[in-house]
C-alpha cells in the first residue's frame, strides 16, 4: 500500500536550528522543501560549495590509493562505523589526503618532464654525430646559418649549389643537415630550401654537443624514473589511510547534506521555519528526535493540498515489500493511486518459476541469493532485488518437478520412471498443450488487472468505468478461455476429460460471457457521448481494442519459449560433457575430470544468463501487459534528510 | 557423388537447417554483444562502478545465440544427426527442418543486432542517468521479443516435422 504523507510545518528557536536539523537527520523521516528566501548572503551556499569541494578532494585521494588498500573480502558486508568515530576521522584524513595529493601533484611533473626529455631526446638523434657545440651553431656577421632536416634524395641538390657551404649527419633516409651562406645570399638560399622539402630545427637551449645533450637528457630521465618509482612506493604506503579517507568523506557527505537542509529553512534573528513530507505512520519519530534537542517549538501536520504533490512511500510486510523493488525499477505509482506490490508479487513468483523451470537451477539460484543476503547483508535494492531471486528460485524448483528438469536432466531417468515427470505437462514433447497453459495463464493475470482496476473504480465510486471498461474485458476473456476449451482439449496428452464441463454447459456459458461482454463495450465505451452514431463509432472502436488484447495474451507464449530454451540448453552441455566421459583407461579418469569443471562452468553460465532472462522477461509481462490494466505511473521517491553514505554504514 | 547426395537428400537438409538456425543467432549474437560491448567499455572508462550494470545490457543481446544454438539441437535430435540416434528422413521431412529453421535464423540475427543498439544506448544513459537503469533493461527486452517469437515459431514447426 501507499503510506499516507503529511505536510510537516516547524517553527523553533534560531539558535536550535543545528541541532535540530542534526536530530531530523538522525531520524531520517522528513523529506525538506524550500521555503528559504536565500537571504544570508550566500553563505549558506560558499559553506556548502567549501565541504562538496573537500569531498570531492578526498574521493580523488581515495581512487588513488584504493588499488594499494587492504580489500575486503569477496561477500564480505559493508564495513560498519560509528559517526562520530569518522567525524574524528576528518582532521586525520585532510593531512592523509594533502599528502596523498602533493605526491600526485610531483608524480604529474615528472611523468610531464619525462615525456618532454624523451621528445628532445627523440629529436636529437639524427644530430648525434655533429661534434659542434650546439650553441655555436649561429649566424654570424657576415654568415647566415640553416640548421634543418632533410630528404636524402635533396642532399646533392644542396652540395650543387656554390653559395652553401654544408654538413649532413644521420642515417640515410632524413639527414641533418647544417648550412652557412653569406648573410647577402639568406634570402636566395631560404627561397631555394622551400623547393626542395627542408624542415628548420631549432636546437633545444642545452649545453654541449647534441651527443652530450643526449646523455643529460638520459640522465634526467633516469633520475625522474628513479624519483617516480620512490613516489609509487610512498602512495602504496598511503593505501593504509584507505579508511581513514573513507570515513571521512561519508562524515562530509553526512555535514553536506544538513548544510544543504540548512539552505532550504526560511530564518530570522530569532526564529526559523522548516517544512518537508512526513510519513503519516512516523510522525512521532519526528516529534522525539526534536523533542531530544528542545521542548521549545511548534509543529504541526496536515493533508497534502489537492495542488501539492507528495512523494510516494511503499509499505508492505516483510514477504511482499523486497518486490518493492520491482516497482521502482519500473516506475513508483502516483501517490494518490494504488501499490501494485501485492498484486504482482504472487504473479512474479508463479512465472519466473515457469521460465527457468528446472529443479537444480532454482536450488542454485535460491542458494546463492541466500548466501549473498546472509554473508554480504546487503541494503536497499540489492537486498529486494536477492530476495527475489531467492523466491523465484523456489517457484522454479517447484516448476522444475511439474513442467521441466533437473539439471537438464530428465526426472524419469533420474529416479527409473515411466512417463511420470513432468507432473504436469512436458514442454519437449507436448508444445502446443504447454503453449495453451502459458497463454491460460496469461488471460488469468490480464484478467486479475482488470479486476484489480475494477476494485480502484468502485473505490472511487465509479461504478461505470468498472463494469463498461473493465468487466466487461473479464467477461470477454474467460468467455473465450470456456468457449476454446473443448477445441484446445484435444492438444493435450492425454486429452483434457471435458465431461463435467459439457455436463455443466460451460461452453455455451462462455459463448454467453463472450457475447455480453462484447456488446458492453459496444454500447457502453462511448457512454459521455450523447450523438448515437459516434457512440457506436466508439464502442466498435472498443471491440478493436482485442487486438491488442491478442499481442498480450501471445506475450506469454515466452514462458514456454524462455522454458524450452533453458531446457534445452542444460541438456546440450550434459550431452557435451557425457562424450567426454566415454574414454577408457587413464582416458575415463581425465575424460572424467574434465567433464566435471566444465559440465560446473557451464551450467552456472547457464544458470547466469536464463536467470537474466527469466527476471527480465517476467519483469515485462508485469509492467507491459499486467500494469497496463490498472497501474498509474510517475510517482516520485521519498528523499528525506537522512544519514546518506557511501563507503561505510553509520552503526548505530 | 549425386547419387550418394540424392540418396541422403533428407539427412542433408536437415543439416542444413540446424546449421543456419546456429549460424543466424549466433551470428546476430555475435555482432550484438560486440556492439553493446563497445558501449559498454566506453562507459566504464569514465564510470568504473557502472560496470555491473553494463554488462547485464551488454548480455541481453546474448541469448539470441543460445536460442539458436537450441534450435539447432533440437532439428538435431529430431532428425537424428547426434551420436546414437539415426532416423529415417524423407526429403520432404528435411525439406520441412531446413525451413523451419529459418524464421530463428532471420529472427535472430537481425533482433540480436536492433536490441543491441538499444542496449548501446542504453549504456550511454545509465552513464548519465543511472536510475534509468531497469528502463533501459526493459526496452532492450522489447525487442528480444521477436527473437522469442522467432525460436517459438521455429520450435513448433520443427516438432510438426
Amino acid at each position: 500500500m501507499i503510506v499516507s504523507m503529511k505536510r510537516l510545518t516547524l517553527v523553533g528557536i534560531r539558535q536550535e536550528e543545528a541541532d535540530i536539523l542534526k536530530a531530523l537527520q538522525k531520524a531520517g523521516a522528513v523529506e525538506l522543501i524550500s521555503v528559504s528566501a536565500d537571504d544570508d548572503g550566500g553563505e549558506g551556499a560558499r559553506r556548502l560549495d567549501e565541504t562538496a569541494e573537500r569531498i570531492s578532494r578526498f574521493s580523488e585521494s581515495l581512487s588513488a590509493i584504493k588499488p594499494y588498500a587492504k580489500k575486503p573480502g569477496f561477500l564480505a558486508p559493508t564495513r560498519e562505523e560509528k559517526l562520530e568515530k569518522m567525524q574524528q576521522d576528518v582532521g586525520e584524513a585532510e593531512a592523509a589526503s594533502e599528502h596523498i595529493r602533493t605526491i600526485l601533484e610531483e608524480k604529474k611533473q615528472i611523468d610531464a618532464r619525462l615525456e618532454k626529455d624523451a621528445t628532445t631526446l627523440a629529436a636529437l638523434v639524427p644530430w648525434a654525430d655533429m661534434k659542434q657545440d650546439m650553441a655555436s651553431v649561429t649566424s654570424t656577421k657576415y654568415t647566415h646559418c640553416f640548421v634543418g632536416l632533410v630528404d636524402a634524395a635533396a642532399e646533392a641538390a644542396i652540395r650543387e649549389q656554390e653559395a652553401i657551404s654544408a654538413e649532413f649527419y644521420g642515417e640515410a633516409g632524413n639527414r641533418a643537415a647544417v648550412l652557412a651562406c653569406l648573410k647577402e645570399d639568406a634570402r636566395l638560399v631560404a627561397g631555394f630550401l622551400k623547393t626542395i622539402n627542408w624542415t628548420d630545427v631549432i636546437f633545444p637551449r642545452m649545453k654541449g654537443t647534441p651527443r652530450e645533450a643526449m646523455a643529460a637528457l638520459e640522465q634526467d630521465m633516469a633520475a625522474g624514473e628513479k624519483r617516480l618509482a620512490e613516489l609509487q612506493t610512498e602512495l602504496e604506503s598511503c593505501g593504509v589511510n584507505a579508511a581513514v579517507l573513507e570515513n571521512a568523506a561519508d562524515a562530509l557527505l553526512i555535514e553536506r547534506d544538513n548544510l544543504a537542509a540548512e539552505t532550504q529553512v526560511e530564518k530570522d534573528t530569532s526564529v526559523f521555519r522548516l517544512e518537508g513530507w512526513v510519513r503519516s505512520d512516523e510522525v512521532d519519530k519526528v516529534e522525539q528526535a526534536i523533542r531530544s534537542v528542545t521542548e521549545d517549538y511548534y509543529t504541526e501536520y496536515r493533508d497534502p493540498a489537492e495542488d501539492e504533490v507528495p512523494p510516494a512511500v511503499l509499505k508492505n510486510d516483510t514477504f511482499i515489500t523486497p518486490f518493492e523493488s520491482l516497482i521502482t525499477l519500473y516506475s513508483l505509482p502516483d501517490a494518490r493511486a494504488i501499490d501494485a506490490t501485492p498484486y504482482m508479487t504472487p504473479f512474479y513468483i508463479f512465472l519466473f518459476g515457469i521460465m527457468l523451470s528446472d529443479t537444480g537451477y532454482g536450488l542454485i539460484l535460491s542458494l546463492g541469493a541466500w548466501l549473498f543476503l546472509k554473508l554480504k547483508k546487503p541494503t536497499g535494492g540489492l537486498k529486494g532485488l536477492a530476495t527475489v531471486l531467492f523466491w523465484g528460485g523456489v517457484s522454479t524448483m517447484i516448476w522444475g518437478v511439474l513442467i521441466g528438469t533437473f539439471f537438464g536432466l530428465d526426472y524419469d531417468v533420474l529416479l527409473g520412471t515411466k512417463d511420470v515427470f513432468p507432473l504436469l505437462i512436458d514442454p519437449t514433447s507436448n508444445p502446443v498443450g504447454m503453449l495453451l497453459f502459458c497463454l491460460l495463464l496469461g488471460i488469468i493475470h490480464l484478467s486479475c488487472g482488470h479486476l484489480i482496476k475494477m476494485k480502484m473504480c468502485l473505490g472511487q465510486k465509479d461504478w461505470q468505468s468498472a463494469v463498461f471498461d473493465n468487466l466487461s474485458w473479464v467477461f470477454i476473456l474467460i468467455g473465450v478461455v470456456l468457449a476454446a476449451l473443448p477445441m484446445a482439449s484435444g492438444f493435450f496428452d492425454p486429452p483434457l476429460n471435458l465431461s463435467w464441463f459439457t455436463a455443466l454447459h460451460l461452453d455455451t456459458v462462455g459463448l454467453v460471457l463472450l457475447l455480453a461482454g462484447s456488446a458492453m463495450i459496444l454500447l457502453f465505451k462511448g457512454r459521455d457521448k450523447k450523438n448515437p452514431i459516434s457512440r457506436l463509432a466508439s464502442g466498435f472502436g472498443g471491440i478493436y481494442g482485442a487486438t491488442s488484447y491478442l499481442s498480450d495474451i501471445l506475450s506469454y507464449a515466452r514462458l514456454l519459449a524462455l522454458g524450452i530454451a533453458t531446457g534445452y540448453l542444460a541438456m546440450v552441455f550434459n550431452t557435451l560433457c557425457s562424450m567426454l566421459m566415454g574414454g577408457s583407461g587413464v582416458m575415463k579418469v581425465v575424460g572424467f575430470l574434465i567433464a566435471v569443471v566444465l559440465l560446473i562452468a557451464l551450467h552456472m553460465f547457464s544458470i547466469a544468463i536464463n536467470t537474466l532472462g527469466s527476471f527480465v522477461h517476467c519483469a515485462r509481462l508485469q509492467y507491459v501487459e499486467f500494469f497496463s490494466k490498472f497501474y498509474e505511473a510517475g510517482g516520485r521517491a521519498f528523499k528525506p534528510l537522512q544519514y546518506k553514505t557511501k563507503h561505510v554504514q553509520i552503526s548505530k | 557423388m549425386l547419387e550418394l547426395i540424392k540418396a541422403n537428400l533428407g539427412l542433408i537438409l536437415a543439416t542444413a537447417g540446424a546449421v543456419v538456425a546456429a549460424a543466424g543467432g549466433i551470428l546476430g549474437s555475435a555482432i550484438g554483444v560486440g556492439i553493446a560491448g563497445e558501449a559498454a567499455a566506453g562507459l566504464v572508462s569514465e564510470q568504473p562502478e557502472r560496470f555491473g550494470n553494463a554488462l547485464v545490457l551488454q548480455l541481453l543481446p546474448g541469448t539470441q545465440g543460445i536460442y539458436g544454438l537450441v534450435v539447432a539441437v533440437f532439428i538435431a535430435l529430431q532428425a537424428g544427426l547426434l551420436p546414437g540416434g539415426a532416423v529415417e528422413v524423407t526429403v520432404a521431412q528435411g525439406w520441412r527442418f531446413f525451413f523451419a529453421a529459418f524464421p530463428m535464423a532471420l529472427g535472430g540475427l537481425v533482433s540480436a543486432i536492433h536490441q543491441a543498439r538499444v542496449s548501446a544506448s542504453g549504456i550511454n544513459t545509465i552513464g548519465k542517468k543511472p536510475e534509468e537503469f531497469g528502463h533501459c533493461m526493459l526496452m532492450a527486452s522489447m525487442v528480444e521479443t521477436y527473437a522469442i517469437f522467432s525460436l517459438l515459431i521455429s520450435m513448433l514447426l520443427i516438432f510438426g516435422v
